[in-house]
């Protein structure tokens, strides 16, 4: 029997991709059908438990939008149904609820912000981001199924490379909800310098700036016969094309209250304006947007000089990081042979024009920047199945990783970018006597007072029998695995016995509590698909019923009165049907209301397009 | 004796298995896990070969199908070659090393100031407290401070560099090692490397100092 395939998957900001060595080559699996290679990272969630992820999440999302006859109206339910959008569930991966900023809250409502894992609240329902993330994963899984037409368990997920030991763990902790065994985390900017390797046999120093949407990183390798040996990484992993937007949201809404900018459907049009503008603004010199928003219209021109004027401080912080990760791979800018783009930011001229003026070269990006990171997702894939032997990958940690000491010290044991897997032995003993547990608090970061550090976990060494005071020797070892997280063992020197270290995180999620949401999904598997149905049904119905009302209110001259009753009496028996449980029920009658209104529906195309020729010929006299 | 996670073969400890060469989780000696001799003077491109070839045999890339003992012998194996290679690429800390293996451990806080650095370190510290008050007295001093500071820290590194040269030059030496007196040489040794060991932290300071003023 053949083992099943590796994947290699991309979960990113913005948009997510899934992907797989097809021979010698990696290819990313697009959604069969549509053919996209990317799905949108956002997943909408509904209190009745329903949840949809990509194009159908974004629809749901409220903003206001157009119609075909060029009329604005709110989309994305409202009221008792309302979905909860989330984009950009990355950012809040890893995070606990005193991490949230005020910005966070406005946005989403979030469930008990004392608890060490951020809880979405959705109606009565509570989601952490990795269940969110879950909902991504599971999304991708089934794309690869249906289009290989085999089995995914197994998975290589990339994460950013600047990302803590809580945030790697809560994307394992992601793939685990989804299904899928995570044999490996991956760097995104190395997985990208792996698809380059593959296709150029780059040797060298190469530096990979890899600016995404939400988190940016810089990675310093050097390649030389098939080792990719990562020299110095450095980054910041709340800041990407996401920051840009906002910044540029501002603008837009600069001469409005604080209570329109609050509106999500506001703000949600306003982003998606602001992100059209920028990308735009990539080939042009000059953007008009215009906000349609209800009652109120803005109309502004962003030109690339001012749009660069506000998005150049973001740019100046990569630049600093990229320094930092320099000086520490003890490197002139110069001595780089090779500059990688990744990342849809990477498109933005001023970006480029930043890059060029520091490492004095123009940069690569033959390969799409949306895509280079699944694709060496897929060739770090092949190399743990054994069908890419050739290649070593030598990654580093991101972050030095130490213990509290005496006064609240930050005592380092393993420094930032050390080559994993590493392991680190530290020797510990009791104060007192008798002391019967010793506590051991870990820490990443690079600050020198612990308090300043990202607490990683807290545990116990012991029990320890009654000795007196520095007698016991408990030899523990830290050990950074190939995937940047922390694994802690302990051994007693004297007696040679293991001892049991209880980790407990300090932010994410306990084994217990990814064991009770994986029941709670199987056993909610069965009626979820059911329940999944069931709104599908009642969504659409309601799409169907608002697009009626509308059409019979701006064109009621189309419609005979008898017509026009038994239109509405169908409407009126889909509108009962809808807030009932029977299915199938709901499907028969919207079914009903399309065929009746055909006509109707037939004229009022007929009616517009000769209205729009009208027009023209009256244009053309004139 | 080791069994092997592979093939079940009991063996001394080592890196690889004697048998079907599969990794062991063994506690080795970092010159012994490299396969090199336990000298001072090192061929940096032998031993990044000897790292490379033993980092493709080791790594747990090559072993993630396999069984949970034999993943985790790879990961050890592997967490150690790295360690040996980043310890002995470095002349300092391999001469660090060096002298534990022999037992004359440095004290692991390096507080003693070398006798004949006595007088720079005070400088130093003098320049490094003057810019912090300057600073918060957001005067104009800072940025005198701060171009001593820069011109302060060329020289540091011009004399760790220098000692550095002294450093790998002493290092054939030491590896004839006893003669007459093994002792004195120990003793050579150690107070080279506790003055570059001192002046990197010191040089660690002023960058941060200079780095501090960089992010404000």
């Amino acid at each position: 029997m053949m083992t099943p395939r590796i994947f290699g998957i991309d979960l990113g900001t913005t948009n997510s991709l899934i992907a797989v060595m097809d021979g010698a080559q990696p290819r990313v699996i697009s959604e069969p059908g549509t053919g996209n290679p990317l799905l949108p990272s956002v997943v909408a969630l509904t209190p009745e438990g329903a949840v949809y992820v990509g194009h159908d999440a974004i629809e749901l999302e409220p903003h206001f939008g157009r119609t075909p006859d060029g009329q604005v109206f709110a989309r994305g339910l409202s009221g008792g149904t309302a979905a909860v959008v989330i984009r950009s569930v990355k950012r809040y991966v890893g995070l606990g609820g005193s991490d949230l900023a005020p910005e966070d809250r406005r946005r989403y409502a979030f469930a008990d912000l004392s608890r060490p894992v951020v809880r979405f609240n959705v109606g009565a329902r509570t989601y952490t981001p990795p269940q969110i993330s879950a909902e991504i994963l599971r999304s991708l899984k089934q794309r690869a199924e249906t289009a290989a037409g085999e089995t995914v368990e197994r998975v290589v997920i990339t994460v950013p490379a600047y990302f803590n030991d809580g945030q790697r763990q809560a994307t394992k902790d992601a793939g685990r909800l989804a299904g899928l065994e995570v044999v490996r985390l991956v760097n995104e900017p190395t997985a990208a310098s792996l698809a380059y390797g593959l296709q150029h046999n780059a040797e060298g120093k190469v530096a990979v700036y890899d600016l995404g949407g939400g988190t940016f990183d810089i990675s310093l390798l050097n390649i030389k016969g098939g080792v990719f040996e990562v020299l110095a990484t450095n980054g910041d992993t709340h800041l990407g094309g996401d920051d840009i937007d906002r910044v540029v949201v501002d603008w837009l809404l600069s001469d409005t209250s604080p209570e329109f900018r609050a509106d999500h459907h506001v703000w949600n049009s306003a982003r998606r304006a602001a992100e059209d503008a920028k990308k735009r603004l990539s080939d042009t010199n000059v953007a008009e947007v215009r906000l349609e928003l209800g009652q109120r219209h803005i109309v502004k021109a962003l030109t690339r000089d001012e749009f660069e004027r506000m998005a150049e401080p973001l740019v100046k912080r990569t630049m600093e990081c990229c320094r930092r990760a320099l000086a520490d791979a003890h490197l002139q800018p110069t001595e780089i042979d090779q500059v990688v783009l990744v990342g849809g930011s990477t498109r933005t001229p001023l970006v480029r024009r930043r890059i060029g003026e520091l490492f004095k070269r123009e940069p690569l990006c033959s390969l799409d920047p949306d895509q280079v990171v699944a694709l060496g997702a897929a060739v770090q894939a092949g190399v743990l199945m054994g069908t890419q032997t050739d290649m070593l990958l030598l990654d580093v940690v991101p972050l030095s990783l130490g213990i509290e000491t005496m006064g609240g010290v930050m005592e380092r044991l393993i420094h930032r970018n050390t080559t994993i897997p590493t392991s680190t032995t530290e020797r510990f003993t009791t104060a007192v006597d008798n002391q019967t547990h010793v506590d051991v608090h870990v820490l990443q970061g690079e600050r020198e007072l612990a308090q300043d550090c990202r607490s990683l976990a807290r545990f116990k060494l012991g029990p320890i029998g009654p000795q007196p005071a520095g007698l016991p020797r408990i030899e523990v070892t830290f050990l950074i695995d190939a995937n940047g997280i922390l694994n802690v063992t302990a051994r007693d020197q004297l007696t040679g016995r293991e001892h049991s270290v209880d980790v407990k995180p300090s932010y994410g999620l306990t084994d217990d509590e990814i064991e009770r949401m994986l029941e709670e999904s199987i056993d909610l598997g069965e009626t979820d698909i059911a329940q999944r149905l069931l709104i599908n049904a009642r969504n659409e119905a309601l799409q169907l019923m608002t697009a009626l009302a509308k059409q019979l209110k701006d064109y009621g001259e189309l419609i005979e009165p008898e017509e026009r009753q038994r239109v509405e009496d169908a409407a009126a028996r889909l509108d009962s049907a809808r807030i009932g449980e029977d299915r199938e029920l709901i499907g028969r009658l919207v079914e009903e209301l399309n065929e009746l209104t055909t006509p109707f529906a037939e004229r009022i195309m007929n009616y517009a397009i000769r209205r729009a020729l009208e027009k023209k010929s009256i244009e053309e006299l004139s | 004796m080791l069994q092997c996670p592979s093939c079940a073969r009991r063996q001394e400890p080592r890196l690889l298995c004697s048998g079907c060469g599969a990794p062991l989780a063994a506690d080795l000696d970092l010159f012994v896990a490299l396969g090199l001799p336990r000298l001072l003077q090192i061929d940096v491109a032998e031993l990044e070969s000897a790292y490379h070839y033993l980092g493709r045999r080791t790594h747990p890339d090559r072993f993630a199908s396999g069984s949970p003992e034999l993943r985790d012998a790879s990961l050890r194996a592997t967490a150690l070659v790295t360690r040996a290679y980043r310890t002995l690429r470095d002349p300092v800390s391999r001469g660090l090393y060096w002298l534990e293996l022999h037992g004359h451990k440095l004290a692991e806080n390096n507080k003693q100031v070398p006798a004949d650095l006595a007088e720079l370190v005070f400088e130093v510290q003098e320049q490094l407290s003057e810019l912090r008050n300057a600073r918060n007295q957001e005067g104009s001093g800072a940025s005198q401070g701060m171009i001593e500071l820069i011109a302060k820290r060329a020289s540091l590194q011009g004399l760790i560099d220098e000692l550095y040269a002294e450093l790998v030059e002493n290092f054939a030496g030491f590896d004839k090692g006893g003669g007459p007196e093994p002792d004195q040489l120990f003793a050579e040794l150690k107070a080279i490397l506790s003055k570059i060991a001192y002046l990197r932290t010191l040089l660690r300071d002023v960058d941060h100092e200079l780095d501090s003023d960089r992010t404000e």
